[in-house]
């Protein structure tokens, strides 16, 4: 991730489907990297993996926004689609900023395209607003 | 003091029992109380924030919460009773709960008991690491639930003891939230985790994993202040010499899940030592009649899709049963045998099988490998075998068997090579 | 901060708390000062919980003679102080004909201490009252029992402070002067804390540093060689199994009395303890050979042990007097000093300490009456009140009407222990403002279950948010410089819960 020189084959497991193939995938030490060729792989669907993997692994990834007036004082988020590896960081860092107010629905957008990633952060908890829970406990 | 009489109660509303009163509803039980201890259902889902559930059981990759929320809205559409914040003090092997929340404490006789508790973690004292007893030990899921539900930062500088995947996914919401993570050790030769995880959690954050390493010692006499790492051998025993030490302000332990086994254990239920969950045969029912587990009280599932499938069927026997207590027949336990789990198997469940109907065997391998058969037998004879591309200890793998393989009073054994 | 008192007490351990509270009978205002921020944290809470009924003493020594008083006082005082306390005898067991002889021994040393009830009984009585157990013969000491040494000592402090003693924690004491006897004599005692007491007696009762605490009063000569014992607990499955203290017959220069399993009052059983000689007065570290051992130990004597049945392991450190090469225990330095006029040492109060208590403390108070009037007051209040079972100990019809009179009683918080809400709440209002992890632990028994927190923690977390507007940087495992945690993950994240009762708190 950092841009320092790869090693000129990379070993890892192909998790698209439970075959599990293991995946050689021979690399230039270019910054970003390029695929030179791909093996082990039973179907095509590995080579695309191991493609996107090396030169541009997108992931999903989740965290917490705060909540103002809620029950709870954060809502679980998650990204709407895997997003670059790269962008994880600028991504959180507008996650970390974002204030939300109760109440939070499952699928409420709070965030539109964090770091130009072009995703959407959606809320995977609901969060009632404070008051209408009233004195309940237990 | 109160004494209900109920049909099919389900202890616990996270993922099993949401399931498994679903179920029960559907298969015509009108009466099902469904009784978490939490405020709000939906268990150990709810600190698991992060995605993966649901592609078997939705196509989705959903988080903890939302899959919970499927469920839970199902639950509240359907004739339910739903108490949350009571918790199940004690269970009788005549099937009475004595039942404890704000609004009373009293007793419940059920027709029929869903054991849905889930499972705790191991703790630092269990595993006997030495030293002294600063603040900032956790187990992973403790912190997860500190960091996800209470907004608290357990520590800044962490190391995770165990390459499991809670270890390993909260490896990365530290190193998310600014932390940073020393390394993860894992005392065994190979990661307890899904590949995915390692990836995307470790390998993504350039986090070293140390294999065959353990903690040997925690330093810090008021906050943690590091850890002692050793190598260890094969018999997990730590070299001499081999000692490191790692500066951290917590220590995160992912090294095992232990299925809730309380109510078990004070009712009087079998319990099987490989699994830590009580022996059920193909219907789910304990040795107590009646009594019915499921989900991780059970065994420790890695997928809650199968949790969800587990759970319904053993909802589903459970109504089965309560239906037929109310009419007056306390239904005859049919005889079962052990199953047993032999060459390069660590358990399969049920433990127990009465034969002559469709199951579907859970199990766990001992070893990981490649393209490995696993191996039906009955009476000494191979019935079924199935070739699995990719098999590891932490995965667990389903076997449907027809009924037809499965003659009642068969002996049955099912192996690995 | 000058405070004036006519006693102070430098030590809150199970002596210095049981002094306080026999002072507190008197109209002599007393001060009990500890270096933690709770009573109980060195050695008092970590030990096995023994009432030694005074065998293993030789006559004519302080320890055999406050052992066998103690012994007697503890029973009427644990039933006022609402602490449990079992008289469940315990048999001193022979494998041989030389310990044979040691229970002889003993028997004789035991009637010549004045204790009740000792018989030497063979293999079928010994089995009687404790199945399974291996052995010739035994001493049986119906005498002997168990008590929770926590309870014990926090609830000493508790009802120390209900009648008029005051509790100053987090105070290290750092220096000790003599004031001359035309400014009034006694002494100012000065704390880390940066506070000054000025006080006509002290009296040192802190344990492992009662060596510090005596040089410092210009008393050298005393040293405290620190000897550790460490402990598995083991979980309350097996509860019942032991239904006596079974203990080996004793070896004569062993520094303790050996590794033997203990029942506690609350249920579980303790491997231990072991004695290892350390440095460093603080060094509660438990090590990997001696948990190993206490291991074997118990799997030995209780072959149906699992991995997961050793809930947890701790340490405790003995104040001995007497260095390695000399072995064995040397008997208790109680003395109104001499030289130093109005300072009450008291030196080497290891085992039978907590059986002693009672008795040390009426004798420490005599001490003090040679300095000060004792006039009794009639306000002395003898009985804590509240409950010495927990809820979960309880009838159920009992449990059901507290918990319809107060729904704090239906919400389990800790669910290994069966402590509610009610019960947590008590403990965190208690009188000495101590709400650390630990300090909430001594008092109701949270996170000493077989999952150590894992359930309850969280809840804990949750309670002191919302009665106490705790932030994280406010929670603490025993003290300062044990915070549970760093901060917030988001910060500016205002939680107000409504979910306060009637009566809400600011």
């Amino acid at each position: 991730m950092s841009g320092a020189r790869l090693p000129s084959h990379l070993k890892f497991l192909c998790v698209v489907c439970p075959n599990g193939c293991d995946l050689v995938v021979a690399v230039e030490g270019t910054s970003p990297p390029k695929v030179l060729d791909v093996t082990g792989h039973r179907c095509p669907r590995g080579v695309d993996y191991a493609v996107s993997e090396v030169e541009r692994p997108l992931r999903s990834i989740a965290s917490s926004v705060r909540v103002r007036g809620g029950e709870m004082s954060l809502a679980s988020v998650r990204t709407d689609r895997p997003i670059p590896l790269e962008s994880v960081f600028g991504v959180m860092e507008e996650i970390r900023r974002c204030v939300a107010e109760a109440p939070v629905r499952i699928g409420d957008v709070l965030l539109e395209n964090p770091a130009g990633t072009g995703c959407r952060i959606l809320a995977t908890r609901n969060v009632e607003h404070l008051e209408k829970r009233g004195c309940q406990r237990g | 003091m109160k004494c209900e009489i109920r049909g099919v109660v389900v202890i616990g509303g996270g993922p099993a029992g949401l399931a498994a009163a679903l179920s029960a509803v559907e298969a015509g039980c009108r009466d099902v109380l469904l009784l978490e201890r939490d405020i709000r259902l939906g268990g150990i889902l709810n600190q698991c924030i992060h995605d993966g559930f649901g592609l078997h059981a939705f196509g989705e990759a959903l988080s903890g919460p939302e899959y919970a929320a499927r469920y839970i809205d199902r639950v509240r559409t359907h004739d339910i009773e739903v108490r949350t914040g009571s918790m199940v003090l004690s269970l009788s092997r005549d099937r009475v709960l004595e039942v404890s929340s704000r609004n009373g404490y009293g007793t419940i006789r059920a027709d029929a008991v869903v054991l849905a508790m889930g499972c705790r973690e191991r703790t630092r004292e269990a595993l006997s690491i030495p030293g002294a007893r600063p603040s900032g030990i956790y187990t992973a899921g403790a912190a997860q639930n500190l960091m996800n539900l209470e907004n608290i930062l357990p520590g800044r500088r962490a190391v995770i003891l165990g390459s499991g995947d809670i270890g390993l996914i909260m490896a990365r919401r530290m190193v998310l939230e600014g932390a940073s993570v020393e390394g993860v050790y894992e005392v065994l030769p190979y990661a307890s985790g899904l590949p995915r995880n390692l990836r995307q959690c470790l390998d993504d954050y350039g986090i070293p994993l140390h294999l065959s390493t353990t903690v040997t010692e925690v330093l810090g006499k008021g906050r943690l202040e590091g850890v002692v790492v050793s190598r260890v051998d094969e018999s997990r025993s730590p070299i001499p010499g081999t000692e490191r030490e790692v500066p951290c302000d917590v220590l995160l332990l992912s090294v095992g899940l232990i299925p809730e086994n309380e109510l078990a254990r004070g009712c009087g239920i079998s319990l099987d030592f490989r699994t830590g969950g009580a022996v059920v045969d193909e219907t789910f029912m304990t040795d107590v009649p009646g009594v019915f587990a499921c989900g991780n009280a059970l065994h420790v599932h890695d997928l809650v899709d199968w949790v969800s499938v587990e759970a319904s069927e053993a909802g589903r026997e459970a109504a089965d049963w309560a239906v037929a207590f109310r009419r007056g027949r306390e239904p005859e336990v049919p005889v079962s045998l052990p199953v047993k789990a032999g060459e390069g198997v660590r358990y399969v469940l049920p433990g127990r099988l009465r034969g002559g109907r469709d199951a579907v065997l859970s199990l766990r391998v001992l070893a990981p490998g490649r393209d490995r058969d696993v191996i039906l037998r009955v009476e000494g004879r191979d019935v079924l075998r199935r070739t699995f591309p990719r098999v590891h200890p932490a995965e667990m793998l389903r076997l449907a068997v027809p009924g037809s393989d499965l003659p009642p009073g068969g002996v049955v054994e099912v192996v690995s090579s | 901060m000058e405070r004036r008192y006519d006693v102070l007490i430098a030590g809150g351990g199970v002596v210095g708390c049981a002094i306080a509270r026999e002072l507190s009978r008197y109209r002599v205002r007393t001060a009990l000062l500890d270096r933690e921020r709770d009573v109980g944290l060195g050695t008092s809470c970590r030990n096995s919980g023994v009432l030694h009924s005074g065998i293993n003493y030789t006559p004519g020594t302080l320890r055999a003679r406050l052992a066998v008083e103690g012994n007697r006082r503890m029973h009427a005082l644990c039933r006022d102080l609402r602490v449990k306390c079992r008289t469940i005898g315990k048999l001193t067991v022979a494998q041989d004909e030389e310990d044979t002889a040691t229970l002889a021994r003993l028997l004789e040393q035991g009637i010549a201490n004045g204790v009740p009830g000792l018989r030497i009984i063979g293999q079928e009585e010994m089995r009687r009252l404790q199945p399974g157990v291996e052995g010739i013969r035994a001493l049986h000491s119906p005498s002997s029992g168990i008590v929770s040494p926590y309870a014990l000592t926090v609830a000493l402090a508790e009802n120390a402070v209900t009648n008029g003693v005051h509790v100053h924690l987090g105070q290290e004491v750092l220096e000790i002067r003599p004031r001359l006897p035309e400014d009034g004599g006694g002494f100012v005692v000065r704390t880390a804390a940066g506070d000054r007491f000025i006080a006509l007696v002290v009296v040192n009762a802190a344990g492992v540093f009662a060596d510090r605490i005596a040089a410092l009063a210009g008393i050298p000569g005393f040293r405290i060689y620190p000897c550790r014992g460490e402990y598995y607990v083991l979980d309350r499955r097996f509860d019942g199994v032991l239904r006596t203290l079974v203990y080996p017959a004793p070896r004569p220069h062993h520094p303790g009395l050996g590794i033997h399993l203990t029942p506690t009052v609350d249920g579980n059983i303790l491997i231990g303890p072991s004695a290892e000689y350390v440095e460093d007065p603080g060094d509660l570290a438990c090590t990997a050979a001696i948990l190993r051992k206490l291991q074997e130990k118990g799997r030995g004597l209780l072959p149906d042990l699992a991995g997961a049945d050793f809930i947890r392991s701790f340490a405790g450190i003995r104040a001995k007097q007497s260095p390695p090469e000399e072995g064995g225990t040397r008997d208790y330095i109680i003395e109104d000093h001499k030289d130093v006029k109005g300072f009450i040492n008291l030196v080497g109060i290891e085992s039978p300490g907590l059986t002693a208590s009672p008795a040390i403390a009426v004798m420490v108070a005599e001490m003090v009456g040679h300095h000060l009037p004792l006039e009794e007051k009639e306000t002395f209040v003898s009985c804590r009140e509240g409950r010495r079972e927990f809820f979960c100990e309880l009838a159920p019809e009992e449990k059901a009407a507290l918990v319809a009179e107060d729904p704090d009683y239906g919400e389990v918080v800790c669910r290994c222990e069966g402590i509610t809400r009610r019960e947590v709440l008590d403990a965190l209002a208690n009188p000495l403002g101590a709400r650390t992890l630990v300090s909430l632990k001594y008092r109701a028994r949270v996170t000493m279950g077989r999952c150590q927190g894992g359930f309850c923690l969280p809840r804990i977390v949750r309670i002191l948010r919302d009665e106490f507007g705790y932030d994280p940087e406010d929670y603490f495992l025993r003290g300062d410089s044990s915070p549970l945690f760093v901060g917030k993950v988001r910060e500016d994240a205002v939680l107000r819960t409504s979910v306060f009762a009637e009566g809400v708190r600011p």
